[in-house]
Parts: C-alpha cells; sequence; structure tokens
C-alpha cells in the first residue's frame, strides 16, 4: 500500500506552525504539503487547492482547520469528483496519527482514524481535590 | 429584529462571517445573494452544509430583491452576503433598501490594486463602488467586528473625485 498524500489548507501560518510542532515530537516530516488561506479569495484558494490534489493518483487527505471556514469550503469544492477527503479539526494529535499510519491504510480508512483520533484528544484531566 | 449585516465579500460564508460577526450578531438566517451559487443545486448544498446551525438560504439577486423587505420584518436577526460590488449595486437596483454594506473582503485578482489589507478594486468595482455611494449607500471596510471600520471612499479618494478608476 502506497503513503496517502495529505494537503493541510488552514488560516494563516497554522499549517506551517503544525508541521513544526510535529517535527519536534516525530522527527522530519516528508510530503505534507501546507497551504494558507491568507490574501486568497475563494476562486484562488480552491485553485491552489486543486492544483496540489490533482497530482496525487490515487486520492489523499485534505485536513482543514475548521468547519465552515473558506478553506473548507475550497476544500469540499476542490475535492469534488476526486477521491480525496476533507477532514476538518486537524490538530496535532490528529496529524502525528496521520504521520504514523498513513502507508497502512487507505484513504477513508485512515480518514476515520483521524477523526476518531482527534476527537478522543480532547480530555479533561482536574487535580484531585486536597 | 430584522437585517443585522450586509457584507460585501468574495468567499460568501466563512470563517469571519460564522465566527466574528456570526458570535457578535446571532443570525437566526444568513441569505448568500449570488447568482451562480443559486443556480447550482451542489454550491447550495455546500453552503448550507457550512453553517450547520444557522438557517443558510442561497437566492439569486432576483429573488433576494424580492424577499428583502420581508425579512426586514422577520424574527430573528439575519445576514445578507454578495460576492462584489456589483452584485450589491444589482441588488439596489433591483429595490432592496440597503443602508450599509460592509465591505469585509475583496482579495487580490489581476488587474486589481489595494486600497486596504483586505480589499482590491479594479475599474469594474469602482464604477459600482461610485453608483453605490451615489446613492446614498455607505461602504465601510471591516473585516471583523474588532476592527476599525474605514470608509471605502477615504481609503480610495478616486471614488469621491469621478476619476476615471486610477488607484488612490
Amino acid at each position: 500500500m502506497g503513503r496517502v498524500p495529505a494537503l493541510l489548507v488552514t488560516h494563516a501560518d497554522l499549517a506551517e506552525a503544525l508541521v513544526r510542532a510535529a517535527e519536534k515530537v516525530y522527527g522530519p516530516v516528508e510530503d505534507v504539503e501546507r497551504l494558507s488561506n491568507d490574501g486568497l479569495s475563494r476562486a484562488a484558494l480552491e485553485h491552489e487547492i486543486v492544483s496540489r490534489v490533482s497530482l496525487w493518483p490515487a486520492g489523499g487527505l485534505v485536513l482543514i482547520d475548521f468547519w465552515g471556514g473558506s478553506c473548507f469550503i475550497c476544500g469540499v469544492s476542490a475535492a469534488r469528483g476526486r477521491e480525496v477527503v476533507v477532514l476538518t479539526g486537524i490538530n496535532l494529535p490528529a496529524l502525528l496519527d496521520y504521520l504514523h499510519n498513513r502507508e497502512a491504510l487507505g484513504v477513508v480508512e485512515l480518514a476515520e482514524r483521524l477523526r476518531t483520533k482527534g476527537q478522543e484528544s480532547f480530555r479533561l484531566q482536574r487535580a484531585p481535590a486536597a | 429584529m430584522t437585517w443585522s449585516l450586509h457584507r460585501i465579500d468574495d468567499r460568501l460564508i466563512h470563517g469571519q462571517v460564522l465566527v466574528a460577526w456570526g458570535h457578535r450578531l446571532h443570525p437566526q438566517r444568513i441569505w448568500v445573494v449570488d447568482d451562480a451559487s443559486a443556480a447550482s443545486a451542489w454550491e447550495r448544498e455546500l453552503l448550507v452544509s457550512s453553517a450547520p446551525d444557522i438557517d443558510v438560504r442561497v437566492v439569486s439577486v432576483a429573488e433576494a430583491a424580492e424577499i428583502h423587505a420581508v425579512e426586514h420584518a422577520a424574527a430573528g436577526g439575519a445576514f445578507l452576503l454578495v460576492r462584489d460590488l456589483q452584485t450589491a449595486l444589482a441588488l439596489i437596483e433591483r429595490g432592496a433598501a440597503v443602508v450599509t454594506f460592509i465591505v469585509g473582503g475583496l482579495h487580490y485578482a489581476p488587474g486589481k490594486d489595494k486600497v486596504h489589507e483586505s480589499v482590491y478594486l479594479d475599474a469594474a468595482d469602482r464604477a459600482a463602488a461610485r453608483a453605490l455611494l451615489a446613492r446614498g449607500v455607505a461602504l465601510p471596510v471591516q473585516d471583523v467586528p474588532a476592527s476599525r471600520s474605514q470608509p471605502l471612499e477615504k481609503l480610495d479618494p478616486s471614488l469621491v473625485r469621478g476619476g476615471a478608476g486610477s488607484a488612490p
């Protein structure tokens, strides 16, 4: 099974920052594309995403910061008609899990796993009462 | 309640609208006024899905002009979004009584020049802006509620000099 490609699309420099943070934990990260929506119209952002995902021979993941934003709208538009899954709410635990499993799972199976891992990453820990 | 926001933004529904303006004004409905989007079932579904907690309606300019006065009297706040100055003008010309269109984002494209961090205009944009201003429609530039509102014509004085569309 080949490596499932991924494109991070976020506001500001979150995508770059997430990869930098992942490298602190995981080591050097290769083949994770990053794109910011800064200064881009919807048409321009969608074009930038399409130009990347159209090069994927067997689909891949578009990892978005949050549902409903321009990254989401353009990601879904760019994924239309392709074997591309859009996952919103990307965070560091989910990105790390992607890096560990991108060569072991298919696109859809990996996307489902990352959704679960991302959701499970939110935990509450309260200090016991003194 | 009535219309709480009329906004010009080439991204239509996006983070600034849902997060910043949405949390400030709590709209019950978002009307996306865009002929191309209204004509596409796929695009309508995408826009509706982008804001699952809000009633999103995607309509043409002609439909929006018809419902504008009705929505004005409806319960709950509502947002109206158009993608460009030309659509805003078309809506006004069809009779919608809009006093203010906030210019939220008109991003760079070839042939457009910068008048603000989030606003780029070309000659057609300026012609539409002049027509709107001539009709008494205010065009403050403001991306999010916390940012400073600045009149578009102050950022681009050519709009009130009657110039031929040259950049300031």
